[in-house]
């Protein structure tokens, strides 16, 4: 590439320019002449960021060579306890931005690295050693890096770098250390679906490190729902009434609502919004952009709901002399409910899938934590175990939808338990029940498609103890 | 490898690509790759089939009116392509952090060209072949911001990084204390700094002043972060053959000029 050439070249010459500087001084007048820029590692707390003692990790040292120095040799030196043993080491020579060639070799042994060129490193350079799959001491604590460097004038001491935090292995991490020792382990990782779908040590790992992303994902759809709830009820009143402005309002709020992905809705709340200078959480705009969302859906399932309710209720009510707001409240939306409990539960889950889509846009929820975990061990199991916490809340919920919709079903047909059912019930209770069913079967087969009688059956159990 | 030989690869190869064709009418396609000529396997034979994230301009990105994929790296992959004597097929966008995996896995692309960065980790999972170009990190801020790289590592400044990245490990590395925010792409991460999600992005040099050239024009580099790393092409573990021949095809381009006249379309100048 064209720079190699011009870097050696211009190196060259830096190294002439510093020769004749060394050979006028003839000693070295400053001893620090190599300055430690920084030490860093890199965090090695799978899904954390802490760098964990006795673990592999990246060490990254990085030291700029100062005017009149030729360095030879790099020496890094780590306290009792760090290992380089088994390190592999990337030397970088860099002059501003660009690669300079310099040959070196790397002897790592216990606790010290040295690094030797080939060729003088000249003034202006910066060095930057990376040194991956070394270990800090077990028990953690402050690292300092020391060492020494050769330069023309002999063997110099290196500045210490700041301190790199680390912290004593945890038992996570010990046990996912028996899980990488264990023989069974090793051999379910050798298959390649099961290792990239299913790696027991990320399981456990994930399992520790998603639970926060999942609770801000049930507290993100937990707080959303009841605004989502009410707003929807409003649009869903608005849809049906018999203002014209009003329904198209209403139409318009829940076609555009429903008829775009929330994707892009997400995308203009987060990026709209600032952008207007108006600054609001995250978390907040999360909760509001899942409760504007859902509102639509659950908009038009309380208007199917209410629509439902066939026009003798209204009729009766009118003709007690209830207003259309007691009609409403008192007649007509207590049997909604119990009618659109199901959907809004299915619509609930969907909702709480939703959050997962915050994730694009910076909230730290669920698939964010998974994504986290799945770009640092390249594997996805991660997202295996966010699967595992989605379903957690998803199949209870949706096993209770079908308990509701079958007692739904059982209802709206006139039946409450069939006396068939083993309950712990008194004979006279089944007996009364028995004859009660026996009534309504005959009651619905008289007139099915009439839909007064069966419809007062669920009204009379709305004023119950159901809703 | 010599020109020679390499020459005599690339007659072979199509030799043999032509061979196959010719069998695939007869016997149904049922017999052995031609083993003898090209030492690796592909995902479908002649083609080289890439995949990457394509929101890395210039590296690559979707061309906005034909929505085709172009970029340096696109680039590279058609004159690659070229000088192994194969078509090249480039798959849909798929998000950064799952390119290594999908390259492990095998079966649905031969490599990954995504700018990405040679390193000794990605090597655990996958070959890398040998660089092709060099790169630098950076960390943008807003234009006038008064940030520094001291001051992002605070724990009420939040930093935007594409997953997977090593732009990303740089700030988990040096800015511990900030908050991180992986995005899938580097787009949504200078979207998010310019309306003021974010505080910085911190993304491979090139990036981001081709991005603050071509259309964040409000954003600004506040630190050109030295560290001299290489982009390297992925191919699987189980494909040697293919990072051999790859390795040799870029030692052709750099030779024949090909690497240059590319680098002079995207970056103005041969690096």
């Amino acid at each position: 590439m064209g720079h190699t050439a011009t870097g050696k070249r211009t190196a060259v010459a830096a190294r002439i320019a510093a020769l004749a500087v060394a050979l006028m001084l003839l000693v070295p007048t400053s001893a620090f002449a190599l300055t430690t820029n920084k030490a860093t590692a890199r965090p090695n707390e799978d899904g954390g960021s802490s760098v964990i003692g006795g673990l592999p990790t990246r060490l990254t040292w990085e030291g700029s060579v100062e005017d009149g120095e030729e360095v030879t040799e790099v020496t890094l030196t780590l306290p009792e306890g760090s290992s380089f043993d088994g390190s592999t080491t990337k030397v970088t020579v860099l002059e501003g931005l660009s690669r300079a060639s310099i040959d070196s070799e790397v002897a790592a042994s216990g606790s010290m690295l040295t690094v030797s060129f080939a060729e003088p490193a000249t003034s202006g350079l910066l060095l930057r050693l990376e040194v991956e799959g070394m270990h800090f001491p077990d028990d953690g604590g402050d690292v300092v890096v020391s060492g020494t460097y050769v330069n023309q004038a002999g063997t110099q001491t290196l500045t210490d770098s700041k301190p790199i935090k680390t912290i004593a292995n945890t038992s996570l991490q010990k046990m996912i250390a028996s899980l990488d020792a264990n023989p069974v382990v090793a051999a379910w990782n050798s298959n390649p679906f099961l290792g990239m779908f299913f790696k027991p040590q990320l399981l456990v790992t994930a399992f520790s490190t998603l639970v926060p992303g999942w609770l801000l994902c049930l507290v993100i759809v937990v707080v959303a729902y009841p605004f989502a709830i009410i707003l929807g009820l409003i649009f869903a009143l608005m849809k049906i009434s018999k203002s014209r402005l009003l329904r198209a309002i209403a139409i318009l709020y829940i076609n555009i609502l429903r008829g775009t992905p929330l994707f892009l809705q997400i995308y203009i709340m987060f990026f709209g919004l600032p952008m207007m200078n108006i600054n609001i959480d995250n978390n907040v705009l999360g909760v509001i952009v899942i409760a504007i969302n859902a509102s639509a859906y659950l908009a038009e399932i309380f208007r199917a709901g209410i629509q439902s309710i066939p026009q003798g209720q209204y009729e009766a009510a009118s003709s007690l002399g209830m207003s259309y707001f007691q009609t409403m409240f008192d007649i007509i939306l207590p049997q909604t409910i119990r009618r659109v409990i199901p959907t809004v539960t299915s619509d609930f889950i969907t909702s709480y899938k939703d959050t997962s889509l915050l994730s694009s846009v910076g909230v730290m929820e669920l698939m964010m934590f998974a994504k986290n975990l799945t770009s640092v061990s390249g594997n996805m199991t991660p997202y295996v175990a966010a699967a595992i916490f989605y379903l957690i809340v998803t199949l209870p919920l949706i096993k209770a939808v079908g308990i509701v919709e079958e007692r739904i079903a059982n209802s709206e047909r006139g039946g409450g338990p069939r006396p068939k059912d083993k309950g712990a019930k008194d004979m006279s209770v089944a007996e009364a029940e028995a004859k009660l069913s026996e009534l309504a079967v005959h009651a619905s087969a008289l007139d099915d498609e009439h839909a007064f009688v069966p419809s007062l059956s669920p009204m009379n159990a709305s004023f119950g103890t159901e809703v | 490898m010599s020109m020679l030989s390499r020459r005599q690869f690339v007659q072979a190869s199509a030799f043999a690509a032509a061979g196959l064709l010719a069998g695939c009418g007869s016997s149904g396609g049922d017999a052995a790759p031609a083993a003898d000529a090209s030492e690796y396997t592909l995902v479908n034979e002649g083609k080289l089939t890439c995949i990457s994230n394509l929101f890395f301009p210039p590296f690559e990105s979707m061309n906005e009116a034909t929505g085709e994929p172009e970029g340096f790296d696109i680039d590279v992959s058609k004159s690659l392509a070229e000088h192994m004597g194969l078509e090249v097929n480039w798959l849909p966008s798929q998000d950064f952090d799952t390119l290594v995996p999908t390259i492990k896995n095998g079966g649905k692309a031969d490599v990954a060209i995504a700018g990405m960065t040679i390193t000794d980790k990605r090597k655990e999972e996958v070959d890398m072949s040998d660089p092709y170009v060099d790169s630098n990190q950076s960390i943008v801020v807003k234009a006038g911001s008064s940030e520094t790289a001291e001051t992002l590592d605070d724990a009420s400044k939040t930093i935007a990084v594409q997953g997977g990245t090593t732009g990303a490990d740089w700030a988990d590395e040096n800015l511990p204390n900030a908050t991180k925010k992986r995005l899938s792409t580097i787009i949504d991460a200078m979207s998010g700094v310019q309306s003021g999600l974010y505080d910085a992005v911190v993304c491979d040099l090139p990036v981001s002043r081709y991005q603050i050239k071509m259309s964040y024009s409000d954003l600004e580099i506040i630190e050109e972060i030295p560290t001299g790393e290489q982009y390297g092409i992925a191919v699987s573990k189980d494909n040697p053959g293919l990072t051999a021949a790859i390795n040799a095809a870029l030692a052709e381009m750099e030779t024949d000029g090909s690497m240059d006249a590319i680098e002079a379309e995207w970056f103005g100048s041969a690096l």
